[in-house]
């Protein structure tokens, strides 16, 4: 798999086809990401195609020092949504509707969040086997720690292991991609 | 003061184990250990809600094609190339670009006019409504062009030179700026330097202006491919 490095570079190169394994790579996160926030799929389908022809045209600001991939599109998407919603709320108060606004059906869940599980969740795949497995059954499972090792047969201490690089991994994506602490790779897209 | 060690905060993050007297008053005075555990908690409940995103649906291939669509009907090539050229790592002045552009849309003004001054000489009985003169973009070799002319009777009469190569075929476009991704498809060149295709009665020029050559692979797909070869805008 190719490196978010040698994406950058072609990307800037002008090679249309590492935009195509970007969008093949975290297009789907996008998608989720747009569909979350502006809660209609055909909106979200226009904010994922805007996403990628903005990261196109903006490709030289993107930084493999700052953040991922992943994160620079999902800030450049978060933008793009976020903009949307603005602009449909002109829109509304333009109409000049007096009806009661509805209760918007997730407001609990915040875009930082929703990108900080996304970011997290990719991280998650990224990992080496066993690790993943360990976290999984930890996270997911709720399971101990002597229970992973009883469902894996690994040792016990392997396991420990296993949780604890896997945690310091996902916590070191978390703070270079992660919304809730000031994305620093969305700095880099601001413009877009 | 002696920090809790790295792997046992993780360990008490998830719940793992329960603290020590020692360390839950670590925990209490220090602020930095705190900090530490708090962020570990974060990342570990984040993680326990990502089941239901290990395997997101990509999106429909449709949006790929806008996509590449948008990218074809992207801002004219003058701006990329002085985008390229200027690619430096300070912020670049706001006014640099458009001066650029200005002047690079000048040279193109001139250029267009010796152009058609040459073509309408060559056919004299030919009205000519609009014209472009069209310019290779950033990743197609410079000495690549072509002349594009709108004529009276709602024909685009396209000439162009030194294409690159194609496996597939090339084919012209008139695409809206305003609106990325919204384009009008004209037809296919043939092998000959010149060609006369037939506009669709009603094509509106005033938003369709910019002429676009593309290579298209064979790949049975009548979208654009977004690998465009030349543009130019048109001007009455």
């Amino acid at each position: 798999m190719s490196s978010d490095d040698e994406l950058a570079g072609r990307l800037r190169a002008g090679d249309q086809a590492a935009l195509r394994v970007a969008y093949e790579r975290h297009g789907a996160a996008v998608l989720y990401l747009a569909q979350r926030l502006l809660g209609n799929r055909a909106d979200a389908e226009d904010v994922t195609q805007v996403t990628f022809v903005a990261a196109w045209n903006g490709r030289d600001s993107f930084d493999p020092q700052r953040g991922t991939m992943l994160g620079w599109l999902l800030g450049i998407a978060r933008r793009k949504a976020v903009d949307r919603l603005r602009s449909a709320a002109r829109d509304e108060k333009k109409a000049e509707t007096v009806r009661a606004q509805p209760a918007p059906v997730q407001a609990v869940e915040t875009p930082e969040r929703i990108v900080d599980r996304l970011v997290v969740a990719d991280e998650l795949d990224r990992l080496p086997a066993e690790q993943r497995r360990t976290l999984e059954l930890a996270f997911f499972d709720d399971l101990t720690h002597p229970q992973i090792a009883a469902v894996t047969g690994l040792p016990l201490g392997t396991v420990k292991s296993h949780i604890r690089r896997g945690m310091a991994n996902l916590r070191r994506r978390w703070e270079v991609d992660g919304a809730a602490l000031g994305s620093r790779s969305a700095d880099s897209s601001r413009a877009l | 003061m002696q920090h809790l060690d790295p792997d046992r905060l993780i360990l008490l993050a998830l719940s793992e184990e329960l603290e020590e007297l020692t360390e839950s008053d670590h925990l209490a005075t220090c602020p930095d250990c705190r900090h530490e555990m708090r962020a570990l908690r974060d990342v570990a409940g984040i993680g326990s809600e990502v089941q239901d995103l290990r395997d997101l649906p990509a999106p429909p291939e449709h949006v790929w094609h806008a996509v590449v669509e948008g990218i074809a009907a992207a801002p004219a090539p003058v701006a990329d190339l002085t985008e390229h050229r200027a690619r430096v790592r300070r912020p670049r002045s706001r006014w640099l670009v458009p001066v650029l552009a200005a002047a690079a849309a000048a040279i193109v003004a001139v250029a267009g006019t010796v152009a058609v001054d040459r073509f309408t000489g060559r056919a004299p009985d030919e009205q000519v409504t609009a014209r472009a003169t069209l310019n290779p973009l950033a990743t197609v070799p410079a000495s690549a062009g072509g002349d594009a002319l709108v004529l009276a009777d709602g024909q685009l009469r396209i000439d162009v030179r030194n294409l690159p190569l194609t496996t597939g075929f090339h084919e012209v476009w008139l695409l809206d700026p305003d609106q990325p991704g919204k384009m009008v498809a004209l037809g296919n060149l043939p092998g000959t330097p010149e060609a006369v295709l037939p506009l669709p009665p009603g094509t509106d020029l005033n938003r369709y202006r910019v002429v676009d050559v593309s290579d298209e692979p064979h790949d049975g797909d009548a979208a654009h491919s977004g690998n465009s070869l030349l543009r130019g805008t048109l001007t009455r």
